[in-house]
């Protein structure tokens, strides 16, 4: 992909790339209620982790050459910023993937009885949260810096939005539809996600602020953003995750039906 | 040319000391099960091959520590050799064909040590911290001790009523954890009559070193007359003291004692009815209602000195049996 | 008071601070237990705390580690209280004997500590500006003297010291343990650790059990804590790098250890455990509080780990000299990338495993509870798929040690460099598809069974290559007499590990290890792994670069008293505990049936630890007393090729004034005219 794309050929790409999410979304939704294939379910769940990952984390970035420039250069410790990022949500992922398998472990094909509509609900916050850091990253990478303060306030709050949803509304919820922590490992595995992820909102969150004041007080500029981007990595990986959690937890399996 | 001559000598001749030490050494147990064969088998070779190996490392580097010295005044380098790829390639692929034969001698081996007997008789193990009890639900018989006929298979099916233990006699080999919420299997047949003692293999609390309990292999006509005598037993014990006293030596008796001594919890000669000191300075009489508390809710009342040993709640017991439990102990005087 | 010397002024007040803090917490724990206890925990927790952040105080003032501990006990304390009031409110149970608070308070107050102690320390100092957007300089000069070692120092030199320091001091800590369960040991029968015994709210039969269970994980931080320490000071300096990629990070990776550690050794003192390092459910989910101090110590030094080793990635990906092609980097930077591969990523899994059952125990979430459903095999599979290759973890770099100072000794080109390399690599990948051969007694699924039979024997392939090569490098080489320390430790880490390597594949065949598992055979056999793959090769990085570090020379003759007591003593130790392994001595008990005939042997084994340690003093006196009186160090002290010994010692500064280039192979002893590295001209 190139990477010296104009400003608003860099924003339509990320709309573009959100429309394919929210589509993909869509179809997800679909295949879990007509076909309930789990393949199918794996497979959409990879290509949606794709596009995030290749579009808004620019993955591809690690490869870039840094021509000739010495180590002492912004680019190139930059560049090693970078890696170093990858590296840890490389890292952070294993605990993601030990509280999957733990899932499929524990609770094979089946599935604790949740509000799907609410699953959904947050699940299209959190991928509009991403299109807007996505924009909002765009933005300072062209030296906006007011679209660039914009996209992160408003990511901040559908931030917020997701941990209320989860936290304030899901998890009370499931109370109801007996999916309690204490009560067996149904509710131990739903709680023990959502809340590991709910945790990692909550970082990516205050992360976004920290960059959000550090920009308002004009330290960013198109050329040295490294914070920008960092923060908007994380942000992504916590979609990304998302966008595993959220058929593990509601889409794939028969739900269990609960005695009252 | 010599050197390679020398140390390969040596390496036979090394390896092959190693391996007739090692054997006269008797590393193993007396092997006691058919189970055991194909394992002391599987080792033999092991131990062949550990022999050669340790002797084809050791001797060219001893051999070079000795040999390949500094000779003095000379303050040059040695012979620039940075590798050699054919042998690189030959100390890869020839491991790979022993790993590869060993990975299926492994295999057999553990087939062999699961073959099964439609007919083996079943013994119902119970594992609990920290004691063992053995029931035969062919004879409607429950023992404390695991008496076996020899050259019959026998399966183990075992359950533990906490934590994590594991059934293992080194004479016959084969080990098998038992798991909460499950049950594991563990079959043996029994080759060589003798005494033998079943530990616990897997940490399980505090008295985990002692959880240990006889196991005895005899002939079959033998074992038969020990599950009449046990069935005697049994049908004998028709007061509640009798039948209490049956629980207690099958449940209780790895950490209390029934003749004063001392042991890891109190103990009951001369308990019932007598002043019971407690942890937090109160005092109170041993009546029935104590008895029974102790055994459903032990944490309630701690006796004084004990604080530090946590029983663990005994739910088991139907409340007939928690009669009979403490009827026996009110004989203990 | 002020003309004391500070190490003086710090025991004294250790002392004041031991015994007031014993009087407050005795005090407590009356209040609220209603009786006297002179053993209590409390009083034992208060002791060691504030006789801890005293003795900083005497030692180096109100600043950075004084401070860092001052605020962990207050944030502990603060956290738990906080706890302790939410609870209030709620009706629940606040202050209970015997430890004061209740569980989720001390879990609550001992997170809330380390972070206190972050804060406290400063080393977290830069990043909080940064975050403010305050301007940062990227270089601090370090605190001149003694101080720079307890400040958050950003040189990875005084932090690969400071690692090395605190290895040295637990290794010390939890070989102490085991000296004492030894000394139970050595005859059977209970002499002193009986149920009479009591001390911190356990028996002896407990304190055993907590005593065993904390060698291993004290060990295991130990080692972990002194291979930060060896690729820390080195890597930087093999790859003609400045420093590490992320010096603030490298300065947290370390301090952080210090808090977890305070934890670990706190389970001791707040009742202990008695599940073994591996914690296993449902034995932990009913363990005393003790083992929620140990969970936590361990999540928190996982941290360590695991920053520690995405930082060295990123120092080797990023930071080499000009010329450093892959098969160019000095051997321990390829034992050091397949270390750091699997610290960085498999850590995780041990701490997600252990914050399960914590969770368990604090909220009641059944994951290995089979009332609720849950599995306790499950938890055994998320704890070995860390501590399996975890085990290659703590070897890798050893081994390249061995790679890299054997090619000096013997002046002759370490055979088959690029195949040693990828051996490492070999060894780290493979080692992610072994971990359930730790479980084959498990009940886990019983086709499980032979395909990790298979993948845990492909191992020996690539370990099996290093010892080739090693056995090739030494054959037909120039080795000096009188043979160094540093040397005389390279040889007996190969032998101690070929020993290990050796008693392995036992373990890897089903049938034999239905035998093994679980008993002191494997003991020996992670002994000499353990001492082979880590601890002689430790001790022979010290010996050889204890030079560059301070510029002094260790003393050679106590070096050999070390070796010599040492080695002999540890065969002993290894041989004895196989044997009674194999005919039926089982492990983690405190006591075990005089009729097996094990007495003698168990004699003998307490005694060759005992020569162990005090082949260990031996040394720790050495490294003391060379630190001020070792003969001084000039120049290219082993005539070593590598680019760390073509500068001054100690090392500058900033390692390497001038930059240099590579320009040749780096082990091309006996190539007439060959170099290494060039440096540009000033």
């Amino acid at each position: 992909m190139t990477h010296t794309q104009n400003k608003s050929s860099a924003l339509a790409q990320g709309l573009i790339v959100f429309i394919f999410l929210a589509v993909l979304t869509a179809l997800e939704f679909g295949i879990a209620i007509l076909l309930n294939s789990i393949v199918l379910l794996i497979l959409v769940a990879l290509v949606k982790a794709g596009l995030v990952a290749y579009y808004y984390m620019h993955i591809y970035k690690l490869n870039q050459e840094d021509h000739g420039e010495g180590h002492d250069s912004y680019a190139y410790k930059t560049g090693t910023n970078r890696l170093g990022l990858w590296l840890f949500l490389l890292s952070d992922s294993f605990v993601f993937g030990g509280l999957l398998v733990s899932r499929f472990n524990l609770l094979g094909m089946t599935r604790p009885h949740l509000n799907q509509l609410l699953g959904l609900a947050v699940t299209v916050v959190l991928l509009v949260s991403s299109f807007f850091m996505n924009r909002a990253e765009t933005s300072i990478a062209h030296g906006d810096k007011k679209g660039f303060l914009n996209g992160t306030l408003v990511t901040i709050i559908l931030g917020l939005l997701f941990v209320i949803g989860v936290v304030g509304l899901e998890w009370q919820l499931a109370k109801i539809e007996e999916v309690i922590a204490s009560k067996d490992v149904v509710g131990g595995i739903f709680y023990m996600m959502t809340g590991m992820h709910a945790f990692h909102v909550l970082t990516g969150v205050i992360l976004l602020f920290t960059v959000w004041n550090k920009g308002r007080k004009g330290l960013y500029t198109a050329e040295k953003h490294w914070g920008v981007e960092a923060a908007t990595v994380y942000w992504h990986f916590v979609d990304v995750v998302w966008i595993f959690f959220y058929p593990a937890l509601y889409l794939i399996g028969a739900a269990i039906q609960l005695a009252a | 040319m010599r050197h390679y001559v020398i140390a390969g000598i040596l390496v036979i001749v090394a390896a092959v000391l190693t391996y007739l030490g090692l054997e006269a050494l008797n590393l193993l147990p007396v092997a006691a099960s058919a189970q055991a064969a194909s394992i002391d088998w599987l080792w033999n070779w092991e131990v062949m091959t550990i022999s050669f190996l340790f002797a084809l490392i050791v001797v060219p580097l001893v051999y070079s520590l000795v040999v390949f010295r500094r000779r003095k005044g000379d303050t040059t380098d040695a012979e620039h050799i940075e590798g050699n790829t054919k042998l690189e390639i030959t100390w890869t692929i020839l491991p790979l064909f022993i790993v590869i034969a060993f990975a299926y001698m492994g295999a057999y081996s553990l087939a062999e040590t699961r073959r099964v007997d439609p007919q083996a008789m079943v013994v119902n193990v119970t594992a609990s911290q920290w004691a063992w009890s053995f029931e035969y639900p062919d004879y409607g018989i429950v023992s404390k001790e695991l008496y076996l006929p020899v050259d019959k298979q026998v399966v183990l099916k075992m359950q533990s009523k906490d934590v994590i233990h594991s059934f293992w006699v080194p004479e016959f080999r084969v080990k098998q954890d038992i798991v909460p919420g499950r049950v594991t299997e563990l079959r043996i047949t029994p080759t060589r009559s003798g005494v033998y003692k079943v530990r616990c293999a897997e940490l399980c609390g505090t008295s985990h070193y002692a959880m240990e309990e006889l196991v005895i292999a005899a002939p079959d006509v033998n074992f038969m007359a020990w599950v009449a005598e046990q069935q005697g037993v049994a049908a004998a014990a028709q007061t509640p003291e009798s039948k209490g006293e049956l629980l207690v030596k099958t449940n209780c008796l790895s950490c209390h004692t029934i003749d004063g001594s001392k042991l890891i919890g109190p103990t009951w000669f001369g308990l019932f009815g007598s002043q019971v000191s407690l942890s937090d300075g109160s005092t109170v009489i041993a009546d029935e209602a104590y008895l029974a508390e102790s055994i459903l809710n032990p944490s309630a009342k701690i006796v004084a000195g004990f604080e530090t040993q946590i029983m663990p709640a005994f739910t088991i017991f139907t409340e007939e049996e928690l009669a009979n439990i403490i009827a026996y102990l009110k004989t203990l005087k | 008071m002020k003309k004391m010397k500070p190490i003086v002024r710090g025991l004294l007040f250790l002392l004041v601070g031991a015994f007031v803090g014993y009087g407050v917490g005795l005090g407590l724990d009356v209040l609220v237990g209603g009786r006297v206890n002179f053993t209590a925990s409390i009083a034992g927790y208060f002791s060691l705390l504030i006789g801890v952040a005293l003795f900083f105080f005497g030692l180096v003032g109100y600043r950075t580690i004084t401070r860092g501990v001052t605020w962990q006990i207050f944030g502990t304390l603060g956290g738990a209280l906080f706890v302790t009031g939410i609870r209030a409110i709620m009706g629940l149970k606040t202050f209970v004997p015997p430890f004061l608070f209740t569980e989720p308070a001390w879990v609550f107050g001992g997170l809330v500590g380390v972070i206190c102690f972050i804060l406290g320390h400063g080393v977290a100092d830069d990043w909080i500006r940064m975050a403010r957007g305050v301007d940062v300089p990227e270089h601090r000069e370090d605190a001149p003297g003694w101080e720079k070692y307890y400040s958050p120092s950003l040189d990875h030199k005084v932090i690969g010291i400071q690692y090395t320091v605190i290895a040295l001091i637990l290794l010390v800590v939890g070989g102490t343990f085991a000296l004492i369960f030894r000394t139970e040991l050595a005859s059977s029968g209970l002499q002193f650790l009986t149920t009479e015994f009591k001390l911190f709210n356990q028996n002896g039969l407990q304190f055993y059990n907590t005593l065993m269970s904390l060698h291993g994980m004290i060990m295991i931080v130990s080692i972990l804590l002194g291979i930060a320490g060896l690729m820390n000071y080195l890597v930087p300096l093999l790859i003609g790098a400045h420093d590490m990629a992320f010096p603030r990070l490298n300065a947290f990776s370390f301090w952080i250890a210090v808090p977890a550690a305070v934890l670990l050794l706190s389970s001791l003192i707040l009742g202990g455990f008695d599940t073994g390092w591996t914690g296993y459910p449902p034995l932990s989910a009913k363990a005393p509080l003790g083992i929620q101090m140990f969970f936590l110590g361990v999540f928190v030094a996982g941290w360590s780990s695991i920053l520690g080793a995405l930082n060295l990635l990123a120092t080797v990906l990023r930071m080499r000299a000009k010329g450093m092609t892959a098969f160019r980097l000095p051997i321990f930077v390829w034992a050091s990338i397949a270390t750091s591969i699997i610290a960085m990523t498999a850590t995780q899994l041990i701490g997600l495993s252990f914050q399960m059952v914590m969770f368990q125990r604090l909220f009641g979430m059944g994951f290995f509870d089979p009332a609720k459903g849950g599995s306790p095999v499950l938890f055994q599979h998320l704890f070995w798929f860390y501590s399996h290759p975890a085990v290659y973890v703590f070897i890798l770099p050893g081994l390249g040690v061995v790679s890299e100072l054997l090619p000096v000794f013997v002046r002759k080109p370490l055979f088959g460099y690029k195949w040693i390399a990828m051996s490492s690599l070999a060894i780290a990948l493979v080692g992610f598809l072994v971990w359930a051969h730790h479980m084959f007694t498990s009940g886990m699924n019983e086709y499980l069974r032979v395909p990790f039979m298979y993948s845990t024997l492909l191992v020996a392939i690539p370990t099996g290559v290093k010892f080739f090569s090693w056995v090739a490098t030494l054959w037909k080489g120039k080795i000096t007499t009188p043979m160094p320390s540093a040397f005389l430790f390279v040889v007996g880490a190969i032998v101690v590990f070929l020993m290990g390597g050796l008693t392995g594949p036992p373990n890897a065949t089903v049938s034999t290890d239905l035998h093994l598992h679980d008993t002191y055979w494997i003991v020996g056999h992670f002994h000499d792994t353990l001492f082979g793959g880590f601890v002689f090769p430790f001790f022979a990085a010290l010996y050889y670069w204890f030079p560059k570090a301070t510029g002094r020379r260790m003393n050679e003759t106590l070096g050999k008293w070390h070796f010599w007591l040492m080695t002999p003593a540890f065969f002993t130790l290894s041989l004895g505990m196989m044997r009674i392994g194999l005919l039926g001595m089982r492990r983690r008990i405190a006591d075990y049936d005089p009729l097996q005939g094990f007495d003698a042997t168990h004699l003998v084994l307490t005694i060759a630890a005992f020569a162990i340690a005090l082949s260990v003093l031996i040394f720790i006196i050495n490294l003391v007393t060379s630190l001020k009186r070792g003969e001084p160090a000039e120049g290219n002290l082993w005539n070593s090729r590598s680019p760390e010994w073509q500068v001054a010692s100690p090392m500058p500064a900033h390692n390497y004034d001038t930059p240099f280039e590579v320009v040749g192979e780096p082990y091309d002893y006996g190539l007439p005219g060959s170099k290494y590295v060039e440096f540009a001209k000033k």
